[in-house]
């Protein structure tokens, strides 16, 4: 089938254990949901130094690069370049027809685009916000923090999937039923 | 030289998600709806390898740890919060960023929502300290809780996670 990935999870699930544990070799653990904040910091420094400087949370992340990007930033950004490069090669990029809407989702919802975006961005929104109150995301907690045994990151796994599925079935009610 | 460092270890981290259907919103969908387990098979796989590798790292001292504080009440209400934003968005804060490269422009929104997301979390920090410094019990691990050497806790959990993975778990529902 053409929507299955190109890797099993076996084998992604490998390579993914053997990078974390390589990064952790060479700098630390991997982490991504700081670089928002720290984006946040370097436009806001841009436009408003004064604001940026003077807010205590933006301010702790944007000295820490003088207001620029360091590893980290690097890393996200590789990420773009990395995924951008394999879905090139494997052909996966700009299959679908209508980009900005998963097929999942326009069996559920209709095809109303506009509507997606606001999901998007919604979720998004409470996507970092959550990731910030609780110092990491998916990467930087759950798969670099669980490997490391932290006690939090077993219950912030715990309780994302908790609210995850639960979100899920509330949201695909049509599909679960037929 | 660490920011070429970070490049690298970046590509090779997209290229990984976007290989193993990290990066799909059906995908994503799929393991929340209890349907289809891959990414959640994909997490605890690396999880499996890692753990046992950070310390066996840390045995010979070249593991660069960073352990993230416990405050258990800040970290649950975290948790929902981001189980929530997981599953209106169907991405993570990471793969939408390797979405957003594969041309899914719903991904590029998530990523401008979750930079909006991050601000108004540093707008009202000065508010929500009093959940970090609630229950929190520093940087603590199962190791160190326990008070032995990591890996004889890394290696049973690595177990039971390939027991999940491969006898628990099955493949489609």
């Amino acid at each position: 089938m053409q929507d299955q990935p190109v890797l099993s999870w076996k084998v992604a699930g490998l390579l993914l254990g053997l990078l974390l544990i390589t990064a952790t070799a060479l700098v630390k653990p991997l982490g991504v949901s700081t670089q928002y904040v720290v984006t946040d910091a370097i436009v806001l420094h841009r436009a408003a130094p004064n604001a940026a400087e003077s807010n205590e949370y933006l301010n702790k992340y944007g000295q820490r690069d003088d207001w620029g990007v360091g590893y980290g930033w690097m890393l996200v950004f590789g990420m773009f370049v990395g995924g951008g490069l394999s879905a090139f090669f494997t052909k996966k990029f700009r299959q679908r027809e209508n980009p900005s809407l998963p097929s999942m989702w326009r069996e559920e919802f209709g095809s109303s685009s506009p509507r997606r975006m606001i999901h998007a961005f919604a979720g998004g929104a409470l996507l970092l916000f959550g990731a910030r109150l609780a110092g990491g995301c998916t990467s930087g907690h759950m798969i670099s923090g669980i490997s490391q045994l932290t006690i939090g990151s077993f219950i912030f796994g715990i309780s994302i999937f908790a609210s995850g599925i639960v979100t899920a079935r509330l949201l695909y009610k049509r599909r679960l039923a037929s | 030289m660490k920011l070429v460092l970070g490049l690298v270890i970046g590509m090779a981290f997209g290229a990984i998600l976007q290989l193993g259907g990290a990066s799909s919103y059906k995908k994503i969908m799929g393991s929340l709806l209890l349907k289809d387990l891959d990414v959640i098979k994909l997490i605890l796989m690396s999880i499996a390898v890692g753990t046992v590798g950070i310390y066996a790292l840390d045995l010979v001292d070249m593991a660069n740890m960073s352990i993230k504080p416990t405050y258990v009440v800040g970290i649950t209400i975290a948790g929902l919060i981001f189980g929530v934003g997981f599953a209106v968005a169907g991405y993570c804060p990471g793969t939408c960023i390797v979405a957003a490269a594969e041309g899914k422009t719903d991904a590029v929104v998530t990523i401008l929502g979750g930079l909006a997301g991050a601000l108004v979390y540093a707008l009202v920090y000065p508010a929500f300290k009093g959940l970090i410094e609630i229950t929190n019990y520093g940087e603590v691990t199962f190791a160190s809780a326990f008070g032995v050497n990591g890996i004889w806790v890394a290696i049973p959990f690595s177990a039971i996670l390939f027991l999940l993975m491969f006898k628990v778990l099955k493949d489609r529902y």
